[in-house]
């Protein structure tokens, strides 16, 4: 095993070479000139090459690579011409808002998807399992933008003064206080554990746990329904027709007239035995939405004003900040690179008949 | 179970990758650098340590160029005396004072610029003398400010101020509607009904200080004829493209000034529409039939532009109208930029131009004065010889007469065709008092009062930095606006400079000098005394391209230079 790992580790380095270089060719293809998305009307000749030289754009790409690899490296991905502040600490505060949304909207896809899914069948050709269905197919087929503007107007406007009225946008409401978790551990900036903190105090309702501040708990809290909500949808239409129809199957199938025969009641047939080999389609399907909870969370974090990694990535790539366009992606393909390497080991512990190495 | 696993591992991986980087980033050797640590100073209940008593003699500062070959318009900033400043320029200049309200040259303390390095801290924790003070600024989310309770001037109504943000049009009505914010920057076009219709809600329309043109080249045939360039401004209906293509607000220009700018001439219209005219004329002209040109432009948004492919499109329609076919090219923007400056462009162009400053001599001297670019081909020493008369003055009723005369000679010699003023506008609720749009996107925050201690104001982006000296966007600027203020200040609403840290300016005859006499007793939000020497440093980082605090956030300092040509020690 350790000998397997080992190569995976090896084989690695040339992939996430690979990778290095894909990130900065596919920023340098963007067509435009960073200099002139920066300074707009105010660049010309002069301007311009002032800037290159200061971002070391004047250098030939190859070198200008090498010097991208070798900060690397060193853990530098390099300053955000937009923001002048390095990506490192643009990933700390945005990551976050990021994952605390993604983490929300999965929890109620599944949440949700799953247990409509099993009303469904359960209730087969009822008029639950229509409107449930019918539900999922809009659900499924509405734009994020259109959803999230349309939650936004029924909950903060519609519902405005009942205690079912939501904010519209926002992580917190205005002024309210967020205890800085670096400060409440007594690290100052400089320490080599300020960033963790600072990541960590980001994600505000861990934070709000952390202090317990239930105040703040909840005020995140309410703000991340809407656009979790909004995210969470489209997820949530596929997990219930998938769970409904993979459960239909299982339920016809000779082991669940079994455990029926052998007297068992229905709560138990479900839960115990159909549904667990039920969920394993269901299961594939929760993990493929994970592709599509990032890329959606471009277009709900805009709607709904959270600045995590989408709304990042597309400020970035519109003002051509090379950057946080590189350093970003590169923490997102270094994820999954090492998720596969999780995930095939996890193979061998799963199923003993797969053997590594 | 794999996929599970895959997905509550990805966001475990990628959680670890960045609190591994998190944790790098302490040590990050690229990190900006923070040079001394200066004393925190955005505590709201500053000012917490007054300035001792003590009273050492003030060393007055002064920074100069021995000699005005290096280009630029500044020649000396000195502190005569505790309390007055003297800026002695290379030229005259009448639009110095519009340009000392500029928010790119607000004051900073000279002690504070010295202990950030001219970076860092000073981006985000400004010290400033405004009516309010830097409470939080929580990246990604909100900025929070608290009222500067030691205020020189009139004190903030509303005890908090909250700025956040949303790029999304439809979602800060709906925040405006909610009642979470009380006002909100640029609704959307289509919106502007529904607030108006609203009777919680009040609709403020911000006049352009803007302006969209048709350019044309006068070294291309047949643009070197002034009557076929007349014949084209009759050949284009500019009403139809406001009203198709623009937000209201905007409005038909009638000439290259906004009327919300100095020189701006009442009463002056543009040529009328008339197509069968201009085809006469290019008939006569020997143009028509079969002159075939072309439209040139980037595909850039501007609030003097909002779709520039489509306007395109319709001006090329219009041109077909008259029998004239015009091919539309796309060119990437600093492309199309330079090749207008080069005087490269044949056929028409579309461009447009944003006020930097209040004052004529930024939009007539600079597109048509003697050292303009060749975007419009050879100038015109008629115009130019009014432009210099008018910026010779200090006088704004003896200047606007000459910028009178100089837009009726516009008009005669059509160098480009004047179509639109963008406008915009901000809409708060109805309870708010004092609430309104500034024409140059400065809204003041202090003057509004919706009858809570919060006011929480939401607009398109978050600032980009607090040290507005290196910064050019519209959203910061308005952030700072709050905090910091310059030797002069824009009136609420308007574009008319007033007093701010300076009481009173003067200038000599020629208007090369101009002496500051600036306001006793303010304090910083740290407590620290305002005095001539914070002029002259803030002054000096920017002007001088070698000292060692001209950092900023990019080091472009690009207001500064337009206002002032260029650095001194430029490279």
């Amino acid at each position: 095993m350790t000998k397997y790992i080992l190569q995976r580790f090896l084989t690695a380095i040339p992939v996430l070479i690979g990778i290095l270089f894909v990130t900065f060719a596919l920023a340098r293809l963007l067509p435009g000139d960073p200099c002139v998305a920066m300074l707009g009307e105010k660049a010309n000749e002069v301007t311009c090459a002032a800037f290159n030289a200061r971002y070391g754009l004047d250098k030939p790409i190859p070198i200008q690579f090498a010097i991208y690899f070798r900060d690397v490296l060193r853990g530098d991905l390099g300053i955000s011409f937009r923001y002048g502040r390095p990506v490192t600490d643009l990933i700390i505060e945005r990551l976050p808002v990021t994952i605390e949304l993604a983490f929300a909207a999965m929890f109620l896809a599944v949440l949700g998807g799953v247990t409509l899914g099993i009303i469904s069948a359960r209730k087969q050709n009822s008029l639950i399992d229509v409107a449930t269905m019918v539900g999922a197919t809009i659900g499924f087929s509405v734009p994020v933008f259109v959803l999230g503007l349309f939650l936004a107007y029924m909950f903060a406007i519609v519902l405005k003064d009942t205690p079912f009225s939501l904010p519209p946008s926002g992580r917190l409401s205005a002024g309210m206080a967020v205890p800085s978790l670096p400060a409440t551990l007594g690290l100052e900036k400089g320490h080599r554990l300020y960033g963790v903190a600072s990541f960590l105090g980001n994600l505000y309702l861990l934070n709000a746990i952390l202090h317990g501040d239930m105040a703040l708990f909840k005020d995140a809290l309410r703000h991340l329904i809407l656009p979790a909500l909004a995210l969470a949808t489209i997820p949530m239409s596929i997990i219930a027709r998938m769970t409904r129809s993979s459960l239909l199957e299982v339920i016809g199938q000779d082991y669940v007239r079994t455990a029926r025969a052998k007297g068992l009641g229905e709560r138990a047939v479900l839960f115990r035995h159909a549904l667990r080999n039920a969920l394993l389609p269901v299961v594939t399907i929760i993990g493929l939405s994970l592709g599509f909870l990032l890329s959606g969370a471009v277009l709900t974090e805009t709607i709904f004003g959270f600045s995590g990694v989408g709304r990042i990535l597309f400020d970035s790539i519109t003002s051509r900040d090379y950057a946080p366009i590189q350093g970003f992606t590169l923490i997102t393909a270094i994820g999954f690179l090492f998720l596969n390497l999780v995930v095939d080991i996890l193979y061998g512990f799963l199923d003993p008949r797969i053997r590594l190495g | 179970m794999i996929p599970t696993l895959r997905f509550w591992s990805v966001l475990a991986v990628f959680t670890a990758a960045a609190l591994l980087l998190a944790a790098c980033a302490g040590v990050a050797p690229t990190q900006p650098p923070a040079p001394t640590q200066p004393p925190a100073p955005t505590q709201p209940s500053a000012p917490t340590q007054p300035p001792a008593p003590t009273e050492a003699p003030l060393q007055l500062l002064s920074a100069s160029v021995d000699s005005c070959d290096y280009g630029g318009e500044l020649k000396a900033i000195e502190a005569l005396d505790k309390y007055t400043v003297k800026f002695t320029l290379c030229f005259p200049d009448p639009a110095f004072p519009a340009k000392a309200a500029d928010t790119a040259l607000q004051i900073h303390p000279a002690e504070y610029l010295e202990a950030t390095g001219g970076t860092g801290q000073l981006l985000e924790k400004p010290i400033g003398t405004g009516p309010y003070m830097l409470s939080e600024w929580r990246k990604g989310d909100q900025m929070i400010f608290k009222a500067n309770p030691n205020y020189w001037g009139e004190k903030a109504k509303a005890e908090t101020l909250v700025f956040r943000w949303s790029a999304e049009a439809a979602q800060r009505l709906v925040e405006l509607q909610s009642g979470n914010v009380n006002g909100i920057d640029n609704p959307g076009p289509d919106d502007f009904d529904v607030i108006e219709n609203d009777p919680n809600l009040k609709l403020y329309p911000r006049p352009g200080t803007n302006v969209f043109y048709i350019g044309m080249n006068n070294t291309y045939p047949p643009f070197d004829k002034e009557r076929v360039r007349q014949a084209f401004a009759m050949a284009i209906d500019r009403k139809r493209i406001v009203e198709n293509f623009y937000p209201r607000g905007s409005i038909v220009a009638t000439q290259f000034m906004p009327p919300s700018i100095f020189g701006y001439t009442e009463g002056l219209d543009w040529y009328p529409y008339n197509p069968e005219e201009a085809k006469r004329i290019l008939e006569e002209e020997g143009v028509l039939p079969g002159f075939k040109t072309t439209i040139t432009y980037r595909d850039v948004v501007r609030g003097y532009l909002p779709e520039p492919g489509v306007v395109a499109q319709d001006i090329q329609a219009q041109l077909q109208a008259i029998g004239v076919e015009a091919e539309i090219v796309v060119m990437e923007s600093g492309a199309f930029l330079d090749a207008a400056d080069a005087g490269q462009l044949d056929g028409f162009h579309l461009l447009g131009w944003g006020a930097d400053y209040p004052d004529a001599t930024n939009f007539l001297d600079y597109h048509f004065g003697r050292g303009a670019s060749k975007q419009f081909g050879n100038g015109f020493p008629d115009l130019w010889e009014v432009l210099e008369k008018a910026a010779s003055l200090s006088d704004p009723a003896a200047r606007l007469p000459l910028y009178k005369q100089a837009n009726e000679l516009i008009k005669q010699h059509v160098p480009m065709i004047p179509v639109a003023h963008g406008g915009s506008a901000t809409a708060f609720q109805a309870v708010c008092q004092g609430a309104h749009s500034s024409p140059l996107t400065r809204e003041k925050m202090a003057v509004i009062d919706c009858g809570s201690d919060t006011l929480v104001w939401m607009q398109n982006a978050e600032p980009i930095s607090l040290y507005c000296a290196d910064e050019t966007d519209g959203e910061t600027f308005r952030a700072c606006e709050q905090i910091n203020e310059a030797l002069l200040s824009y009136e609420v609403g308007t574009t008319n400079v007033e007093p701010a840290l300076a009481l009173r300016y003067e200038a000599n005859a020629d208007l090369t000098e101009w002496t500051f006499y600036l306001r006793q007793g303010v304090k910083f939000h740290d407590g620290s005394e305002f005095d001539a020497n914070d002029v002259v440093k803030s002054w000096e980082v920017q002007w001088d391209a070698a000292h060692p605090l001209h950092k900023g956030r990019v080091g472009d300092f690009t207001y500064f230079q337009a206002y002032f040509l260029q650095f001194k020690n430029a490279q």
